[in-house]
């Protein structure tokens, strides 16, 4: 399935080494947003957009408030989205699920987290 | 009569008068104690609050360092980033060239092998044939960097998500930098309160510690293996099946 990932992150760092990671796996079409609000700004342009991968804490319209706009958009909602975030203890993840994020991971992730998850929120996609 | 209770009411008064009189005496030492330790205590008082004014000044400078670092780290990173990018671009224009090689060798090998059978009966040039096929083995020679190449693609690799460290470590310092700008204020407060002094405030993050899902940084972040974690993160998305986890079933989960 060719997917177009949106990585939204305030690390510089963060979203190149997620897009490398997405390159090993074999991705080619990714969209950077530093935040949450410059993350709805590029939905709102590019429709081509299939999947979103973004971090928590992030300033002006956090990780979570991207997530509550994405999955309360009647247009985005179906969009998949995958947290990625150094944010581990329980509520956090509950606050994250009560969001409806598709699925979660724990930084420092490895690539094989990542396929997984990806995979995992592709079928049940499907 | 009436004059008679008049002179009593007044030997009263002068009685009451003679008390407090008495009165007054004994508390002149402990009112002259009492002004001699707050002489003793202002200057005091004032060497405490130039303390604390002086400290608060340099506060800014403590958090501009500390920010300072945070600047340094991802700019280093992103090196380290590029040089990476830069070694596995060339890996794998290397390994183009390669299999490029390899490719040329096979068809080399079935033209040899086809001036073998055209050449039979001429045992001389049979024999320069061998001679070169025996020199042009280089298939056997560069299949081996194929697999050093692996070794070092996956290398690049591991040095590209260990830099998640950055990230993680940007976070701690911007949690240490917030609680910094937090004393500072308080001290900034507490000095207008104490003697007006003019201390210059330093721009504080509206966001609460206490909350931090709405913060820029995550104060408990830490780069370590969080195999546990990601497993309390897994059980919790499969056990709710990605529906709304309510908090019965979470603690349910972990009971």
């Amino acid at each position: 399935m060719d997917l177009k990932f949106l990585v939204v992150d305030d690390s510089v760092t963060m979203r190149r080494i997620v897009i490398n990671s997405l390159r090993n796996l074999g991705y080619a079409e990714f969209v950077e947003a530093q935040d949450g609000k410059d993350a709805l700004e590029k939905l709102a342009a590019d429709d081509s957009i299939t999947f979103v991968i973004t971090d928590w804490n992030m300033p002006i319209v956090s990780g979570l408030e991207l997530i509550r706009a994405i999955k309360t958009d009647a247009k985005l909602c179906k969009l998949p989205v995958l947290m990625v975030t150094t944010r581990g203890i329980k509520e956090d993840i509950i606050e994250a699920l009560n969001a409806k994020v598709n699925n979660y991971i724990v930084k420092p992730f490895t690539p094989h987290i990542l396929k997984e998850k990806i995979d995992q929120i592709l079928s049940n996609l499907s | 009569m009436k004059q008679a209770t008049n002179l009593g009411e007044l030997f009263a008064k002068l009685n009451d008068l003679k008390s407090l009189f008495h009165y007054g005496q004994k508390m002149i030492p402990i009112i002259q104690n009492l002004i001699d330790f707050m002489g003793e205590t202002v200057p005091l008082l004032e060497n405490i609050n130039q303390s604390i004014a002086e400290s608060t000044a340099k506060i800014p400078k403590a958090t501009n360092q500390i920010t300072n670092v945070t600047s340094a780290n991802e700019l280093a990173t992103t090196e380290i980033l590029d040089t990476v990018d830069a070694i596995s671009s060339d890996i794998f224009n290397s390994e183009i060239v390669i299999n490029n090689v390899i490719k040329t060798q096979a068809q080399k090998v079935e033209l040899y092998n086809q001036l073998k059978e055209q050449l039979k009966g001429n045992d001389k040039a049979e024999s320069t044939l061998s001679q070169i096929i025996s020199l042009d083995e280089t298939v056997d020679t560069v299949k081996p960097l194929l697999e050093i190449f692996d070794k070092i693609k996956t290398g690049a690799y591991n040095i590209t998500l260990s830099l998640q460290v950055q990230d993680i470590t940007a976070q701690q310092l911007a949690a240490v930098n917030h609680l910094i700008e937090s004393v500072q204020s308080k001290l900034s407060s507490l000095l207008t309160e104490f003697s007006e002094a003019d201390v210059k405030e330093v721009k504080v993050n509206k966001f609460e510690f206490s909350d931090s899902t709405k913060a820029a940084f995550n104060p408990d972040a830490r780069y370590e293996d969080m195999k546990e974690t990601q497993q309390m993160a897994d059980d919790l998305i499969n056990k709710t099946n990605l529906t709304t986890a309510s908090q019965d079933e979470i603690d349910k989960l972990f009971s």
